[in-house]
Parts: structure tokens; C-alpha cells; sequence
């Protein structure tokens, strides 16, 4: 969904100077084809959120360029969500979509292969990433201590007092230029050095630093790995490679292990039902789940909307199945999985989260009461 | 330092690398000359990189004429035939590279690089060779360091799926983030020469077998007179022999050098596009800090190899002292 900027130029060379402001994936798509010929690369403009299941489980490998974890959260999710497990709990072969994921800042990088059920996935591994920076208000408020608490103190309190109503736009130069002469301001008032435009811009934006040879280090390890798994001629990494140029050059394969009770790759939550629940009752529940706390939830069971939140002519075309027995409109079938999608919190943000629930409706043929203590 | 800012423009382009290496390693960019000769899918990788970064001049040295195995790896020459004309590998890169940074000056030059002097090499501040000829490697090697001023001298190779590195930074000295401080220091290299010099039974037990591997196709293609890369499966037999020889003189057990890797690398002559882009992005950072004085350098062999992609550095240094029991074995040492 991103448009080519110049700050872009000194790394991703599929654009020039006057691809500005166009969509990356167009102009990547269309300089690729040109060079290579025989392959055919569709671009989509938009969101990774706006395409459905069936678009994505399409496709034999997904190979991921994401900047962000909540980006690599979601797709992780769908493609653990097309894995299946047969009766003993192994992973079954064909419906294990294989991940490809890399990413980089400054001269660290990483690449890694996810086999859904086999290596571990991103929430198995979710434990690696060092906790986001977050300053305390407090410290904000009272105590700044570096040119960032002062840079932040300026965009995230002093903008609100002074413009009341109006969205601080961090593409607006005039915008960025107020908060950096605020935040000199207080930095002068504290005694504190290294308030300079440039970093006032890196931290309200986020700015990640980036240089071209990492970014050619790192996706020259996906696009070998890719075409493993897509040719078959050699085992893949196993699992995850960093590399370090930080000082000197260091570069290391490590092989992480599943987690067993992953809420993603696992078999799936675990929901018993009676057969009476109606869609309506179960979205309800979705909410309250321990496991799960997701609200607005969305509700497809192979590939059939059972109920869509939107868009609007889809939420009308199925609320008349909000007053039906799930039971029923699961096909009157046991057990079995149907996938969620709504929004969640995590960590104090609202997140888009997709999950894999095993359902199972108690007292049919052939399925005795489980025990609630290996259940929900 | 170096009194000329950065302009306006170059300061907006590059403001994600400066916020990684600072204004000053960018300035110093601006101002560095590159010589790089072999123009294959890894110097093009590299050549990328480098002008990404915004370096002062590129000049490109390759008068071979495109054929399809040059097509399937480098990425900087344009699919269109019609656009050939006759030119060779290095002016069609040259016109697609200024494309990528017209700030940066690219430019070709034609001709043997054996056969220019000092004054030719004086102008550059690096200087890259691919698809070198051994003999080659060290006279060029060789006529960077009779230079008073510092020309960082590197070789890279790939063959099948795997890669290699050579870097000589002569006498080097260079500042390094270490905590809160930043420290001063030197390094020693030794010349391709030297290094390649060093006895193999004096080197660590657990030496990358690439080492050893490229070392003796290397010799195999001086012996036979071949270029640079022209090896097939039916040389196999000879490097095999070449190989027990080598280690007959070296007193290194043949296992050493396995006959599953040397078929590898003397089969595939096709490059493979990932290893390029590996390699040519480790090369294009050591060329950078080298230019910026500015972080570790690797010293001094780098190899990787896609089946299990690690990476690997080797110090392959003439050691000071020789354990006394090296001598009076078989066979010819030389240093």
C-alpha cells in the first residue's frame, strides 16, 4: 500500500527520482517483467488486511518484506490458519504453507523459513524482539532525561495543549518544525544536548536507518531460500539467520523450536459448543475468551462466510445467519475448524488479528463430552 | 576534514544511510574513486551497492561482448538486444548504473589492466578484480602497494553456489565504537601473494575447505593456461590430481579437500543470482567502511556457501614464528 518516496532511493533502486509518489508495487512489478522475461508479476495496491483467505492460500509460498510486527503478526496468522492436523496431532503435509521473512535496520538483518506446524512460526519466536520504546508519561512530564523525552514530550503532550483539535500531520513540514523548536525549548530548559531536526524527524517518525548492501544481504538469503523450497534442490535454512555488521561481520543460523501450545500454528483453540449456540452467541463468546478477547469478530468455516463485519453489502448479505444454530450452518458436522478475524489488544493497541478455532459441539455421535480441564 | 557540505539534494536522498554512518563517512564516499574489473552477476551486485551509497566515480573495466550466461545474472544489462550495438558488458553496465545515482560518475576503460602502471592505479582509492587470472591478482595486487598513498586492494570470486573475498588494506588504521568510547586501531594485512603463501599445514585444523578448494582450481586453470572460471566436468580428473599434488607438498591429508566439493565448483558455470547478491553485499559494506574508516574491516578471506548459508572469515596470515617441527618434513615449502 506504499508510495515510492525519495528517502527510498538509496536502497530499493527498482525506482528512479520520477517514480516519486507512484505505487511501489506497480512500478517494482513492471521494472522487474521488463528485464526478466517469462514471468509474470500481478501487483496489488492496497493493504495486506484487504485480501481475503482464498487470495492468499492461492499461492504456494509467501515470501514477506514487512516493516513492521503487527504486519508479520497478521500474515503469519493466515498462513498457520490453512495448516491442518490429522488424527495424531502431526501437521498434515499439504496444507503446511511455507513463510519466507526478512527484514532490516542499519546493518542488522535477519531471514527466516516458517514451515506452519514443523518450525516455529512468528508467534512461536515473539519472544525475540526486545520490548517497543515506549516512554513512561511520567518521565515525559517531569523528568526528561535524553533529546528523545524531549522530542516526544513536544509531539505527544506540548502539540495537544497548544493545538487542541487539530491531528498533528508528521508529513507536514511546517508541522515537524514546531515540534522540533518545542523540543530544543525544553532541552535547553533541562540541560540536556543533541536536540537536532534530524532526530526531531527519526523519532516522530519512527525512521528506521537502512543502507543498500544489508538490504542485499537479506534478500539475496530469501530469494535463496524461496527458490529452494520452490525447486526442491536443497534443504532450507534451518531456521533463522541473523547477520551483524555492526562491528566487523558476524553471521549465524540458529534453529529455533516450535512452541506446542502456539495459539497460531497449534491445532487451533479449542471451543466446545452445544449444538443450540446461535453465530450471534459464539461472536459474543469470541469477546470474553481468555485466549482469544476478540471483538468484532468475523466468522468463515471452508471458505463460506458465515458472518462478515464489512464490507456493508456483505454484513447484510449474511446477518440473517447471526440468529441461526452454528451447528447448523457448520454443515451439522461434529467438529471442526473455522477461522476468526476481528480486532484485538495487545499491549495496550488495537491490533487486526486473524485465529484458528477447532470447534467441537458436544453430545453428537461419535464425540463424547471432552474433558474441560485439556479444553478452553 | 574535507570542507565541502553535503548538498541539499544529496542530504534528502541519502538521509536513511547518513542516520546509519553519519555526514562525515558520507562525505568521504562522495570523494572515493573505485577501479572494478570483471563485470559478473557479483561485481554487478557490488557496483549497485557502491553507487546506492553515492561514491565519487565508478570506473568499470570489461570489454567482453554480452552472451545469454552473462544475461541470467546480471541484472544491469537490459534485456532489449537492440540497444547492444557492439558495446561491451562494462558500457552497458556503465549506462544502467547511471541511471540508478546520476550523482555518482561512471565510466569504462578499455584495454588489459596487467599492463598499466602506477600512475593509471593512482587514481583510484580501491580497487576491485573479478574473474582474475592468479597471476594477474598479484601483479595488480602488487602495483596497488608500491603506491605511497593507501589503495585497498580486493578480489572476489564465486563459483557454483559459493563465494569468496580477498581483502588487503596493507597497514590500517581505523576507529572502532567500543561502549561508550571510540578506539583507535591498526591492522597488518598481507598481500594475495603472502597469504596464499602461508604453508596450508600451518593454518588452523578447522579452515573453511573453500579455501583450500579455490586454491587449487585456481592453480589448475595457471597450469592449464585457462581463463579465469573456464573449467568443466571433465577437468575433474586433472584437478584431482592437481589437488594430491598440492597436498603432498603441503603435508595436508586430501580429505581436506573434499572431491564432492571441488566436482561443485569446477562443474557449475553459471552464476547463481542470491550468492551474487550475498556476496556483493558484504563486499559493498567492506568497501564502504574501508572508504570511512569506520568499523571492523574483515580480515581477511570471506567465504559463504548457499547450501548452508553461513558465512565464514579466515585470517590467512603468515604466522611469526614457525613451530620447528614444520621443517625437515617432505615436499617444497614456499613462503
Amino acid at each position: 500500500m506504499d508510495r515510492i518516496e525519495v528517502s527510498n532511493l538509496n536502497r530499493q533502486f527498482l525506482f528512479r527520482l520520477q517514480d516519486v509518489g507512484k505505487p511501489k508495487a506497480e512500478v517494482a512489478a513492471k521494472r522487474v517483467m521488463e528485464r526478466v522475461s517469462g514471468v509474470n508479476i500481478v501487483p496489488h495496491f492496497c493493504r495486506i488486511e484487504d485480501k481475503d483467505l482464498d487470495f492468499y492460500n492461492d499461492f504456494s509460498i509467501i515470501v514477506l518484506g514487512l516493516d513492521s510486527i503487527e504486519a508479520r503478526s497478521y500474515i503469519n496468522a493466515v498462513a498457520c490458519s490453512f495448516l491442518e492436523y490429522d488424527s495424531e496431532e502431526n501437521p498434515q503435509e499439504e496444507t503446511i504453507k511455507p513463510m519466507v521473512d526478512g527484514g532490516t535496520e542499519g546493518f542488522k538483518g535477519h531471514a527466516r523459513v516458517i514451515m506452519p506446524g514443523v518450525t516455529p512460526c512468528f508467534e512461536c519466536t515473539i519472544w525475540l524482539f526486545p520490548p517497543q520504546v515506549k516512554f513512561p508519561l511520567c518521565t515525559l512530564a517531569e523528568t526528561p532525561r535524553t533529546a528523545a523525552h524531549c522530542i516526544e514530550y513536544a509531539h505527544l503532550i506540548k502539540w495537544d495543549e497548544v493545538h487542541s483539535g487539530k491531528t498533528f500531520d508528521p508529513d507536514d513540514p511546517e508541522h515537524m518544525k514546531w515540534v522540533y523548536s518545542e523540543a530544543v525549548k525544553r532541552a535547553e530548559l533541562f540541560g540536556i544536548p543533541g536536540v537536532t531536526y534530524s532526530l526531531t524527524q527519526g523519532v516522530v517518525k519512527n525512521i528506521i536507518p537502512a543502507i543498500a548492501s544489508t538490504n542485499a544481504i537479506i534478500s539475496a538469503a530469501c530469494a535463496l531460500e524461496t527458490l529452494k523450497i520452490a525447486s526442491g534442490c536443497s534443504k532450507t535454512l534451518s531456521n533463522y539467520l541473523t547477520y551483524n555488521g555492526v562491528e566487523g561481520l558476524h553471521t549465524k543460523v540458529t534453529e529455533f523450536a516450535r512452541d506446542k501450545d502456539c495459539l497460531v500454528c497449534g491445532p487451533g483453540v479449542l471451543i466446545e459448543l452445544d449444538t443450540s449456540v446461535t453465530l450471534q452467541k459464539f461472536i459474543d463468546l469470541l469477546e470474553e475468551h481468555p485466549k482469544l478477547l476478540i471483538s468484532k469478530a468475523s466468522v468463515t468455516h471452508r471458505g463460506k462466510s458465515l458472518y462478515m463485519q464489512a464490507p456493508p453489502v456483505l454484513e447484510e448479505m449474511t446477518r440473517s445467519n447471526l440468529s441461526l444454530p452454528l451447528f447448523d450452518i457448520m454443515d451439522k458436522t461434529a467438529k471442526d475448524i473455522v477461522h476468526v478475524t476481528g480486532t484485538t489488544i495487545n499491549k495496550g493497541t488495537k491490533t487486526s488479528c486473524l485465529r484458528k478455532l477447532r470447534v467441537v459441539f458436544k453430545g453428537i455421535d461419535g464425540v463424547t463430552d471432552m474433558d474441560t480441564a485439556g479444553g478452553a | 576534514m574535507d570542507g565541502e557540505e553535503l548538498t541539499e539534494q544529496e542530504t534528502a536522498l541519502y538521509d536513511r544511510q547518513i542516520r546509519v554512518w553519519g555526514v562525515d563517512a558520507q562525505r568521504r564516499l562522495s570523494k572515493a574513486h573505485i577501479l572494478v574489473s570483471g563485470m559478473k552477476g557479483t561485481v554487478v551486485e557490488f557496483c549497485k551497492n557502491i553507487v546506492l551509497a553515492g561514491v565519487g566515480s565508478l570506473t568499470l573495466v570489461d570489454d567482453r561482448l554480452v552472451t545469454e550466461e552473462a544475461l541470467s545474472a546480471n541484472f544491469l544489462i537490459p534485456a532489449d538486444e537492440s540497444v547492444y550495438d557492439g558495446k561491451s558488458i562494462a558500457e552497458l553496465c556503465c549506462d544502467s548504473l547511471k541511471d540508478f545515482n546520476p550523482m555518482v560518475r561512471v565510466s569504462v576503460e578499455r584495454g588489459d589492466l596487467t599492463s598499466f602502471g602506477g600512475d593509471f592505479y593512482n587514481k583510484f582509492d580501491v580497487v576491485v578484480v573479478s574473474c582474475c587470472s592468479l597471476a594477474a591478482k598479484k601483479l595488480i595486487n602488487e602495483k596497488c602497494r608500491k603506491l605511497s598513498k593507501r589503495v585497498a586492494f580486493y578480489t572476489v570470486d564465486c563459483r557454483d553456489s559459493c563465494g569468496e573475498i580477498f581483502v588487503d588494506l596493507q597497514n590500517y588504521a581505523y576507529s572502532k565504537k567500543k561502549l561508550d568510547e571510540t578506539v583507535e586501531c591498526r591492522l597488518q594485512y598481507p598481500s594475495f601473494e603472502e597469504a596464499i603463501a602461508v604453508p596450508w599445514r600451518a593454518l588452523p585444523r578447522k579452515v573453511s575447505k573453500l579455501y583450500f578448494a579455490m586454491r587449487v582450481i585456481e592453480r589448475f586453470e595457471q597450469v592449464e593456461g585457462r581463463n579465469p572460471g573456464e573449467t568443466s566436468i571433465a577437468d575433474l580428473p586433472g584437478v584431482l590430481k592437481l589437488r594430491k599434488e598440492l597436498c603432498e607438498a603441503h603435508s595436508l591429508n586430501e580429505s581436506q579437500i573434499p572431491d564432492a566439493l571441488l566436482e561443485r565448483l569446477v562443474t557449475a558455470t553459471r552464476e547463481f543470482p542470491p550468492v551474487c547478491a550475498v556476496i556483493g553485499g558484504i563486499l559493498g559494506q567492506e568497501v564502504i567502511k574501508a572508504i570511512s574508516c569506520k568499523g571492523e574491516p574483515l580480515k581477511n578471506f570471506f567465504f559463504f556457501d548457499a547450501m548452508d548459508g553461513k558465512g565464514i572469515i579466515e585470517d590467512i596470515t603468515k604466522p611469526v614464528h614457525l613451530k620447528p617441527s614444520s621443517f625437515g618434513e617432505r615436499g617444497v615449502i614456499s613462503l
